[in-house]
């Protein structure tokens, strides 16, 4: 059989115990050797696998694909390099610590180099399989992590909405969509709940808080999903109602005053009744900056608070 | 009387490797020209009755040059010696009449070779033979005079130069289309420019980025490829990926940076003779902003070499990006390797002819 016949060497030795899979193949995808690594992991001695095709010795590589990573060592001589995170792994063997690893297959880095003859000329392939399951793991938890870590940055923690640094990014960002579709219309809605400093007076901060979460249920079941609603501050809160023009969005707002004056908080066993007043502008091109537009917004809720509260009022 | 001959290339160093390959007994008189609008002034002047012509110039390139001499039909003889070493390079620059094309580095014995063919200078072979060996002592100032800051920037702009036209003729050959050299820009950054030239070259588009390291004999280095996200579905496409590939994204990225850095990588081992020892390469980031991609608090080295070299696809409006960064104290180093395996080269070749 020839082997790597490198017996009783240490650079043998080294080969076959290195925790890397070491394949040599022929220019017409005939395996011509592998080290102890592929041996144990395939549970095929050499003996009896090579001369074979390597893809009918596994089935599982695509055989075009394979092909195509191998065309530029032979063309260009270059190096190819398989990272998991393009294709899993190239040889499907089970993870390397088969209790506690929570992957059921190894994932590899591939290396294909080139091995030259002395003539300069490509003759042979060899590919090092790398076992990187630990880092592929860890890394998929650290993506997953900032995932819901970027979630929870976005959310207010008592009511479960869009706080007001990620409510106000996604007014600019629809700002500039309204700025580009002028004939798609889109109303700001303001929303404050009436007398509040009364409700905490009286009823206590958690008190105040259950009328807040009350109301942010409200809004929740009122609004449509497209809607953006966020927490603006205290007890105040800001809704962006894409499509919507200021009559539609009239109906809207009053149905939801309607159903907070209708509906009441429980704390303590003692109901809270509570009211609001709600300010609406209609994006205009005139609104310069996505600032005006807020204000405008801003200026209809004073209104309504000044002529009386616990009504609708609009730009 | 000498023949009045001039030497086009915005690479000085290139300039001067040109002139010291010349032979030695050709009677010449050389001028030379930084970019082609300086070329068509020293025809216009009579200095030019043979020009040897790069192609990727600031200015003017080679192909305008090229243009021009035949829309005036100016009187000169022209041969272009190009690092751009695609086959349809080649061929549009011999479709507007040049004599012949020379690839860099230009190996020696083409030039007689070439310059016999056309029969503009014609030796005995006993000459030939002993006006090689003498060649990079006889002939103007070589290279070795090069000292200054300026004249490293400009011979590392030269070596990337014929690193990117091998990368680009892999990579053109492996897409079947003709990539677009620039040329390439040679710049020594603070820690703290590094991210802002990136964020400059890039425009602010949303990226995504591959880098691999690179070391042989202590000297090391990175490579980063920079690839801007809106010509991602379309490299996916040009390079065979359905739309059900899963990742066919970061396999057309990976795909690209495999075959353009390693025919860089190759191309600066030829040059620099030196067998470099590639890492596997990381995903620096899918889809990202530029500035996220260094952190610049992190940084371990002061200043660094930045490489630059923009390569587009005209016929696909898509572009990307190759830098080499490598660390200020390398760059002296790898600027002397250059210089005496060019020197080395030259004496080998010289004395394998004769």
């Amino acid at each position: 059989m020839d082997s790597m016949a490198l017996a009783n060497n240490w650079q043998s030795n080294l080969i076959q115990s290195i925790e890397v899979g070491i394949l040599i193949i022929e220019k017409d995808y005939s395996l011509r050797d592998w080290n102890k690594f592929m041996q144990n992991h395939t549970n095929r001695a050499i003996e009896d696998v090579a001369g074979q095709s390597i893809f009918s010795i596994f089935p599982e590589l695509d055989k075009n694909w394979f092909q195509n990573k191998c065309d530029p060592v032979f063309s260009v001589k270059t190096p190819m390099f398989i990272l998991w995170e393009q294709r899993p792994y190239l040889f499907k063997f089970e993870s390397a610590r088969p209790i506690t690893s929570v992957s059921e297959f190894m994932y590899q880095n591939v290396t294909i180099f080139p091995v030259q003859n002395s003539a300069g000329e490509v003759e042979k392939l060899c590919v090092l399989v790398y076992d990187v399951t630990d880092q592929a793991i860890s890394k998929q938890k650290i993506e997953l992590l900032n995932a819901e870590l970027e979630k929870s940055s976005r959310i207010d923690g008592l009511t479960g909405l869009f706080n007001r640094r990620y409510w106000q990014e996604r007014f600019e960002s629809d700002y500039k969509l309204a700025q580009r579709n002028e004939n798609t219309p889109a109303t700001l809605m303001m929303l404050d709940i009436d007398h509040f400093k009364k409700v905490n007076d009286t009823h206590g901060h958690q008190g105040g808080d259950s009328v807040i979460i009350k109301l942010a249920d409200i809004i929740r079941e009122t609004m449509r999903e497209t809607d953006v609603v966020g927490r603006f501050g205290g007890e105040e809160f800001s809704i962006l109602l894409p499509n919507t023009d200021i009559n539609s969005a009239q109906i809207v707002a009053e149905r939801l005053r309607k159903k907070c004056e209708d509906s009441t908080s429980i704390y303590d066993n003692t109901p809270i009744s509570f009211k609001v007043s709600i300010g609406l502008a209609q994006f205009k091109l005139d609104y310069t900056t996505p600032m005006l537009w807020l204000e405008e917004a801003d200026q209809a809720l004073y209104s309504a608070k000044f002529e009386g509260r616990n009504r609708v009022c609009t730009a | 009387m000498s023949l009045p001959i001039t030497i086009c290339d915005d690479s000085k160093f290139a300039q001067r490797m040109l002139a010291s390959s010349l032979p030695s007994e050709w009677d010449v008189d050389i001028s030379y020209a930084d970019n082609g609008e300086q070329a068509i002034e020293n025809i216009k002047q009579g200095q030019a009755d043979v020009l040897f012509l790069d192609l990727n110039m600031p200015v003017m390139d080679g192909y305008q040059v090229m243009q021009q001499i035949r829309d005036n039909d100016l009187p000169t003889m022209v041969i272009v010696i190009s690092g751009d070493v695609q086959p349809e390079a080649r061929k549009r620059i011999l479709a507007l009449g040049a004599l012949d094309f020379i690839a860099k580095p230009i190996k020696s014995g083409i030039l007689n070779e070439i310059l016999e063919k056309f029969g503009v200078f014609c030796a005995s072979d006993e000459v030939l033979e002993h006006a090689e060996q003498k060649t990079p002592q006889t002939r103007v100032t070589g290279v070795e005079a090069f000292t200054s800051q300026a004249d490293k920037f400009d011979a590392l702009q030269e070596l990337a130069n014929v690193a990117m036209g091998r990368a680009g003729e892999s990579f053109g050959k492996i897409l079947n289309q003709f990539i677009e050299l620039p040329v390439p820009k040679v710049n020594l950054l603070h820690a703290n420019e590094l991210q802002m030239a990136l964020v400059e070259s890039t425009k602010n588009a949303k990226v995504s980025a591959v880098s691999k390291g690179f070391v042989a004999q202590g000297l090391s280095g990175e490579a980063i490829i920079l690839f801007n996200d809106a010509n991602a579905d379309s490299l996916s496409e040009l390079l065979g990926y359905s739309e059900h590939d899963m990742h066919r994204n970061v396999e057309a990225l990976m795909d690209l940076s495999n075959i353009i850095i390693g025919a860089c990588l190759n191309a600066l081992s030829d040059a620099l003779q030196l067998a470099f020892s590639h890492n596997t390469p990381i995903i620096l980031g899918m889809h990202c902003d530029v500035k996220n991609l260094v952190e610049s608090q992190s940084v371990k080295w002061k200043q660094v070499l930045m490489i630059e070299i923009e390569y587009s696809i005209a016929n696909h409006s898509m572009d990307f990006e190759l830098l080499f960064l490598i660390p200020e104290h390398h760059a002296d180093a790898i600027f002397e390797r250059m210089i005496s395996s060019k020197l080395h080269n030259n004496d080998l070749s010289g004395a394998a002819h004769g």
